[in-house]
């Protein structure tokens, strides 16, 4: 069949390439040269502002690698940044979404409520938050007191910074999941809760036994976009802590900004470009392997 | 797919032929017919329309002489100016010339992107090249040659809220100085009383980011006060020395015990009568013209050393990589000749020692009286320049981080201070 071609297959086969090219074109040169570019700067030793670049091997990725560095730390911080992002922003979004989909009173106007932070600017958002964390000043401080409790200094206790950027960008993001899983809740037919009931089963094994693994594919989903979300934080690390204090906050793509912009060296700020898209394409294969496994409804 | 394939590996060989070959921007030849139309663009931080009209007038009196010459003034917001010059260095457009912060001069010229100015500058007779005072010109120079002509020469000064300092019944600036009195030490005791008497912080740290972009405006005025500084002429640390430890001691306990300068993640903002002190520069006096308390300039508190007189400094530079170097240094020349300082004095303390000593410089900035320029005369004439070093941007970067553990409550000063020491000898003393 493949060996002898006619001259309509042939003609067919090049028109369906003359019409995917500008796709294609678009996909060189703005996505797989980039991303080409990005490997081979993390093997040069590059001076962004002489334009002095020399090969120099993996050395790059040795210096990142080497015992102490501030890459490991901040390799570090994005998984510790990740592992506490991602499962309080999935359950906490999980959580509301179900409580959306009830039938109460007013339960648009909440929607709303749990809505408007994402559609709201990333910076405004971080600089309100950095008045409310003021370790003196701040509301959030302020209200503790009157419960008798010193607060810390948020944003530069070594401790607490993290858990506070943390805390801001799941209030921040939480709305966008809570709608893709009040959509995938809406979804789920009645009858399967209703059916479950009857048969003796409690709210608590209704959500866990039926409606969740009915609703597993958006979960899996959400849980890749949220988790690659999480590793490219940087405009709440920026304006919060600036990857402070005593680089506690110093994640993956704050390290890159600074090697590329600030040290003027975009040959370590590639190798650091290359190992956040090795750790997100693993940890996304990862989810992906796992949600074959949890969800029913995929092959 | 074979097609596929196919585009995909000359896609890759593209790149690695190009990335490989590609060397980086060159020099321009510079050679310019002296009647061809040249457009020179000169990068600037300020947005300030007084700054960029005087700036403008400026290139207009150039034009005269050369109306084949178009000049632009393009402004890069302070907070992304060396990111941003930096990428436009290295792309197809670079600009001719442009405003350099004491900070970056040394990666600049060590990095070769700033052209040499000082043969043109000296060949031209009535420019008088020894107006300018050694000391301000010494960052600009490697070996024998000038890459940059400082335009703003900032002593640094203390701004008080002399409302505050009434209320807490402790003598003002002025009156420690006339006392004899006016030290760090000093300054911690009346401070004490502020906090205690108004309620409010008695030091807003430089700018209110003393802990981290302007740690070294911070700390240096009172490493200076006790003799001492980040690093001395040969390069060597001076953090682990018993004068630093004093005068951090005492500045560690002002924010932690005392608790009267604003503590790391709160802002006291003296500008709005937040705090009662602030170091600054008088670049930011415009800020104070609709303050509703009373307000002064005096200068910096001294120490067991002698009172410290600091400067921060920006320069004009031209770049290498300029289409029309020659064109860019002839209108350095203009820009920072006797008659265009004495314009600019008005913004920016110069460093021409004829300008700095004219009553025209004392009278010169409306929102100062000449009582207080003659305080800024002294800090051009006596200061220093803010220590900086080739790995500037990594200095800074790891000081910073460094210094966090200083700033807690609990923090060993001693032992700090030695930590700090160890973390930065690699990223100093480099030779």
């Amino acid at each position: 069949m493949g060996t002898q071609m006619s001259n309509l297959d042939r003609q067919d086969r090049l028109l369906g390439y003359i019409f995917i090219s500008p796709q294609v074109i678009g996909y060189l040169i703005f996505v797989l040269y980039p991303l080409i570019a990005i490997m081979v700067f993390s093997l040069q030793d590059y001076n962004l502002l002489s334009g002095v670049r020399e090969w120099i091997g993996f050395e790059n990725y040795q210096t990142m690698f080497s015992e102490n560095s501030l890459f490991l730390k901040t390799l570090k911080n994005s998984l510790v940044f990740t592992a506490g992002l991602v499962p309080l922003n999935v359950i906490l979004a999980l959580f509301l979404a179900n409580l959306l989909t009830k039938p109460i009173k007013g339960v648009t106007a909440f929607r709303v409520l749990v809505f408007a932070p994402v559609i709201t600017s990333a910076v405004a958002w971080a600089i309100v938050w950095k008045f409310m964390l003021d370790g003196e000043n701040g509301i959030i401080n302020q209200l503790l007191a009157l419960v008798n409790i010193t607060g810390p200094n948020w944003l530069r206790s070594p401790t607490w910074a993290m858990v506070s950027i943390i805390v801001v960008r799941v209030l921040k993001n939480v709305g966008l999941n809570v709608v893709l899983f009040t959509a995938a809740l809406m979804s789920v037919p009645p009858q399967f809760a209703e059916s479950a009931s009857i048969d003796g089963a409690n709210s608590r094994q209704v959500f866990f036994r039926i409606t969740l693994p009915q609703i597993m594919p958006s979960v899996m989903m959400v849980l890749i976009v949220t988790l690659i979300g999480s590793l490219k934080v940087f405009d709440h690390i920026m304006v919060l802590t600036a990857g402070g204090p005593g680089n506690s906050t110093m994640v993956l793509v704050y390290y890159i900004y600074y090697q590329a912009f600030q040290f003027s060296e975009p040959g370590s700020a590639s190798g650091g470009a290359v190992v956040l898209f090795l750790v997100a394409l693993f940890l996304t294969l990862l989810q992906w392997n796992f949600r074959k496994r949890m969800s029913y409804q995929e092959t | 797919m074979r097609i596929l394939k196919g585009l995909l590996i000359c896609v890759f060989l593209f790149s690695a032929v190009f990335f490989t070959f590609a060397n980086g921007s060159q020099e321009s030849s510079g050679e310019t017919a002296e009647n061809e139309p040249v457009k020179l663009r000169f990068t600037v931080w300020s947005g300030n329309p007084d700054h960029l009209a005087t700036l403008n007038g400026i290139a207009d009196s150039y034009r005269e002489d050369h109306p084949n010459v178009e000049i632009a003034f393009d402004t890069i917001p302070f907070s992304e100016y060396v990111t941003k010059l930096t990428l436009q260095l290295s792309g197809s457009n670079p600009p001719d010339g442009g405003w350099l912060l004491e900070t970056s001069a040394p990666t600049f010229i060590d990095s070769g992107v700033l052209a040499e100015v000082g043969d043109h500058i000296k060949s031209i007779e009535e420019y008088d090249y020894a107006d300018f005072s050694d000391p301000a010109m010494e960052l600009w120079k490697q070996g024998d040659g000038l890459y940059g002509i400082p335009f703003s020469t900032s002593p640094f000064v203390m701004f008080y809220n002399e409302d505050l300092f009434r209320q807490a019944g402790v003598p003002t600036p002025p009156e420690a100085i006339e006392n004899g009195n006016w030290t760090w030490e000093n300054f911690a005791e009346s401070a004490r009383a502020i906090k205690v008497e108004t309620g409010k912080y008695a030091f807003q740290t430089f700018n209110g980011a003393g802990y981290d972009a302007r740690l070294f405006h911070t700390i240096v005025p009172i490493l200076r006060a006790y003799g001492v500084d980040m690093w001395n002429e040969e390069g060597e640390l001076q953090l682990s020395t018993p004068e630093a430890y004093e005068a951090l001691s005492l500045y560690h306990a002002m924010i932690f015990d005392d608790k009267t300068v604003e503590p790391p993640g709160t802002q006291a903002d003296f500008f709005i009568g937040d705090a009662a002190t602030t170091i600054s520069q008088i670049s930011r006096v415009p800020k104070l013209s609709d303050a509703d308390f009373e307000w002064d300039i005096a200068p910096l508190p001294a120490g067991p050393a002698g009172r410290p007189w600091v400067i921060g400094q920006a320069a004009f530079a031209v770049f290498r990589a300029s289409k029309h170097p020659e064109v860019a240094k002839e209108f350095l020349a203009h820009l920072t000749n006797k008659e265009n300082v004495a314009k600019l004095a008005q913004f920016f303390p110069p460093a021409r020692v004829s300008v700095i000593e004219s009553k025209a410089f004392v009278e010169a900035n409306p929102g100062l009286t000449s009582d207080q320029m003659e305080i800024v005369q002294q800090g051009i004439k006596n200061g220093t320049v803010l220590p900086s070093h080739v790995n500037f941007p990594k200095i800074s970067m790891e000081a910073r981080g460094a210094f966090d553990s200083l700033w807690q409550a609990d923090a060993d000063v001693k032992a700090t201070l030695k930590d700090i020491n160890k973390q930065l000898k690699p990223l100093v003393e480099t030779d």
